[in-house]
């Protein structure tokens, strides 16, 4: 039986002070992705953990007309739970798509982009909004859009080491938006996936186009939605079969049951747009 | 290290370390078998507490994730007029659980009627979700869990009105 050194900082303050002192901790904060694979007896925690559970820093929801800040600590359940419109319906339905109540109790938002195994449900949502996460660290806050906690492989890349501490995500109109999570059976694993959908037109013209995929990899293409962006709507057959000729061609490294289910996916939205 | 909580309402405390589970805890220290370890993963519901007001599962809980919270196990929840609203509204609509999973399903109902005093299919059958045994028809589940906050609802207002 392993035993670990429990950290429980009541501050922001602390907890930073903490990373510092201990730079191989862990952080854990609902340790629903850290307790997953564990069905022994006995816990198997890393040797030095520093629980979130009771920063206050982390745990604040800030609304403005333009965005919501969540910190890092709120939990899914909480989210889920704040009043309509605060959160947008992208967000929320990528949420409720996690696991069960009981799960989304403890689970919290910091801890499902923090992962580093694989993209959790948030992510697609979180990019195709552009939310912007701050880590911060020994040299100070830094803020992150979302897509960049990929790496250039579309692999999670969180910044080593440092702390999530709030998720800034900007409240817009959508006129379509679509969430569709693939590959259920034992979540997660290597061919289940998260497709998400956001799009704005304003007098027929196609003004906002994000799709963002991602389970054990993520992909978003940004040159294939510069393209998309600004047509007329519908989209004619043309344009129909040229975008998703570009996005299959992308899918290609996906696992094969993913890329069938990705490409009829995008046929779907690129289908929306044709109408 | 010593964890102090509320348990079942009362003040305890528990020497634990970083590698135990609250819901071998609850069992070996406590003597409260309602909570069953069982899948170890979250997964079946077998070890459902209310963890101040909220369904969660103990065996994904470390026992120093229970420092200063409220924690009620089915023992504790069957002791109390929520548990009656329940029991009786479950009986009303005729919904009968397996042993594996009604222990489960009655803190998944009372989770549910915590927070919504006219809960709707949706809200119900999200819930219970929690628990996945297939024993009882969904149809059912729903009714009981409607017919237990009805009783609950009036319960409050014959109390608020006297
Ligand atoms: C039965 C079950 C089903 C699940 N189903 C789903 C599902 O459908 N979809 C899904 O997305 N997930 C699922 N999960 C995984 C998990 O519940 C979620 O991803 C959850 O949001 C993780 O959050 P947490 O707070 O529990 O993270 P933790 O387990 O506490 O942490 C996860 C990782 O993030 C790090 N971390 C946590 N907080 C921070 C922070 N603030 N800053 C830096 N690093 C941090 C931790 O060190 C760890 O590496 C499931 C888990 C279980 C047990």
């Amino acid at each position: 039986m392993r035993v670990s050194e429990i950290h429980a900082p009541s501050s922001l303050a602390e907890v930073l002070e903490q990373r510092r002192r201990l730079p191989e901790a862990a952080f854990y904060a609902g340790g629903t992705e850290l307790l997953r694979e564990q069905a022994g007896r006995f816990l198997r925690l890393p040797p030095e953990i520093i629980s979130l559970g009771a920063v206050p820093e982390l745990r604040q929801v800030a609304l403005t007309e333009r965005f919501v800040e969540i910190g890092a600590a709120v939990t899914l359940a909480e989210i889920l739970e704040l009043r309509e419109n605060a959160v947008p319906e992208l967000l929320a339905v990528a949420l409720r798509g996690v696991a069960t109540p009981a799960i989304r109790n403890l689970a919290t938002l910091g801890g499902n982009l923090a992962t580093r195994s694989r993209f959790m449900d948030s992510w697609p949502a979180l990019a195709c909004l552009d939310a912007l996460a701050e880590f911060r660290d020994a040299s100070g806050s830094h803020w992150v859009n979302v897509n960049r906690i990929a790496d250039a492989e579309g692999l999670p890349a969180p910044p080593a080491g440092a702390l999530l501490s709030r998720v800034r995500i900007p409240l817009e109109r959508w006129d379509a938006i679509a969430i569709r999570k693939v590959g259920l059976r034992d979540y997660p694993a290597a061919e289940t996936a998260v497709f998400a959908l956001a799009a704005r037109a304003e007098k027929g013209i196609l003004s906002e186009f994000r799709l963002a995929f991602a389970g054990e990899r993520s992909l978003r293409l940004r040159e294939v939605e510069a393209r998309i962006l600004g047509r007329r709507l519908p989209l004619n057959a043309k344009e129909r079969r040229s975008f998703s000729g570009d996005y299959r061609e992308a899918a290609s490294s996906l696992p094969p049951g993913l890329k069938q289910q990705f490409g009829t996916l995008v046929d779907g939205a690129l289908d929306l747009l044709s109408r | 290290m010593t964890i102090h909580f509320i348990l079942n309402g009362e003040d305890v405390s528990m020497n634990a370390t970083s590698a135990d589970r609250l819901v071998d805890l609850l069992r070996e220290r406590f003597g409260l078998h309602g909570a069953q370890a069982d899948c170890r993963r979250g997964t079946c519901g077998k070890c459902l507490v209310l963890m101040d007001g909220r369904l969660a599962p103990s065996c994904l809980l470390p026992a120093f994730k229970a420092r200063g919270r409220e924690i009620v196990t089915y023992e504790g929840f069957a002791q109390t007029d929520e548990y009656a609203d329940i029991a009786a509204g479950f009986a009303e609509a005729g919904v009968e659980c397996c042993g594996f999973c009604d222990k489960g399903k009655i803190l998944a109902a009372a989770a549910v009627v915590e927070r919504s005093s006219r809960p709707t299919k949706e809200e119900i059958l999200a819930e219970m979700a929690e628990v996945p045994c297939r024993c009882t028809d969904p149809e059912t589940l729903v009714r009981g869990v409607q017919a237990a906050a009805e009783r609950r609802e009036g319960r409050r207002y014959r109390r608020a009105s006297q």
